[in-house]
């Protein structure tokens, strides 16, 4: 019994829950896209499937390898925080995140999934870089779109906090809990940000490591709330102070 | 001779559905578990004949699985083959206490292997 104990923490405590983001990670999180591409495409060239399924796995491969850019794309920013300049701005996260949702859709909707944006009466302001946080609630929705449950929907909202001074964007799956002993690592992780923040064990954590970098070069932070159901991934960031034209 | 059925354990849908669709051309029946939890369910209510078994799935990974399947008489019985990205770095002789029979590379593998070692487990 023992030996089958050490074999587990060996293997997913020592390479995936220790690590720092690396090379490694990097190629762990691209090697999943591209092994399902890959075979996707040998079932192709093989033949001997109906007009419809090729259409359907064609539409895979295309979607999929869309994730495995925008991770590689972020990896790349990711890099060049340090010598580049960020504008930050008065931003309307309502539009940004329907704008998200809506450049999401096609790919929530091949995995029988929905993104949708819990709507405000009154729209916040919130001080940010566009694509630095367009490409943090694209990270938490595409983490989302994974863990949730099949047919159930992903919703991204927006609150103020500490008297408006903060806002936070959260955006929520419906999915498998997380077990108290991955809720106390996670927590643990990111009481001691910056450094790799694991979302679930399927992940190296390197997207939501990227996504503490950017946050963190805005300013703001990132966290996660446990429930019953499932998760919010949320970006903490400032209010802006200036009045909404809306 | 009635259809074997195998439980496939992934939380890649659609890797999941191309294995599904391979073992299926072959005769076998499927049945496709997003992860650990589901998958106790469903190996009550299937009964496979034979699991294959992602490592890092959502929620609970592939060994607390395992672990829970080697608690029982019948359930230890099932063969389990792994397919994972992390087959480099996994040895059979490890996981064979676990009920593990195969290791497929998720990286190499063609779809077709499936079909091979779960014909290969139940000889």
């Amino acid at each position: 019994m023992s030996s089958k104990r050490g074999t587990h923490e060996q293997l997913v405590g020592g390479m995936l829950y220790d690590g720092i983001p690396s090379l490694v990670a990097a190629a762990h999180e691209l090697k999943s896209p591209l092994a399902l591409v890959r075979q996707l495409s040998l079932l192709l060239e093989a033949g001997d499937i109906t007009p419809d399924e090729q259409a359907r796995m064609l539409r895979q491969i295309s979607l999929t390898s869309e994730r495995a850019l925008r991770l590689t794309s972020d990896l790349t920013r990711a890099t060049r925080l340090d010598d580049a300049m960020f504008a930050l701005e008065p931003i309307n996260p309502q539009q940004l995140c329907i704008d998200i949702a809506h450049e999401l859709a096609p790919l929530f909707a091949a995995h029988g999934r929905r993104l949708s944006v819990v709507s405000r009466k009154h729209p916040l302001l919130l001080v940010a870089n566009r694509d630095l946080l367009r490409r943090i609630i694209t990270n938490f929705s595409d983490n989302a779109l994974h863990y949730a449950e099949a047919d159930s929907a992903v919703e991204i909202q927006i609150r103020a906090l500490q008297k408006g001074e903060i806002i936070r964007l959260g955006v929520r799956d419906y999915g498998p809990a997380l077990s108290s002993d991955m809720w106390r690592s996670l927590k643990s992780k990111l009481a001691t940000a910056p450094q790799t923040v694991h979302a679930r064990p399927q992940s190296s954590g390197l997207g939501l490591y990227i996504a503490s970098q950017f946050a963190d070069a805005m300013k703001g932070t990132i966290g996660v709330t446990r429930h019953r159901d499932g998760a919010t991934f949320y970006v903490d960031l400032h209010a802006s102070r200036q009045l909404p034209l809306l | 001779m009635s259809k074997k059925t195998v439980l496939i354990v992934d939380d890649d849908a659609w890797l999941a559905e191309l294995y599904a669709r391979v073992l299926q051309k072959a005769g076998y029946i499927t049945h496709v578990s997003p992860h650990a939890i589901d998958a106790m369910s469903a190996i009550d209510d299937v009964h496979p004949d034979v699991i294959i078994l992602d490592v890092l799935l959502t929620g609970n990974t592939a060994f607390t699985l395992l672990h829970e399947l080697q608690s029982y008489g019948d359930t230890g019985a099932i063969p389990v083959i792994l397919c994972t990205n992390l087959a480099a770095d996994i040895s059979l002789d490890d996981v064979k206490p676990y009920g593990v029979k195969r290791i497929l590379d998720k990286s190499v593998m063609v779809p077709e292997d499936t079909v091979a070692a779960v014909r290969s487990v139940l000889l």
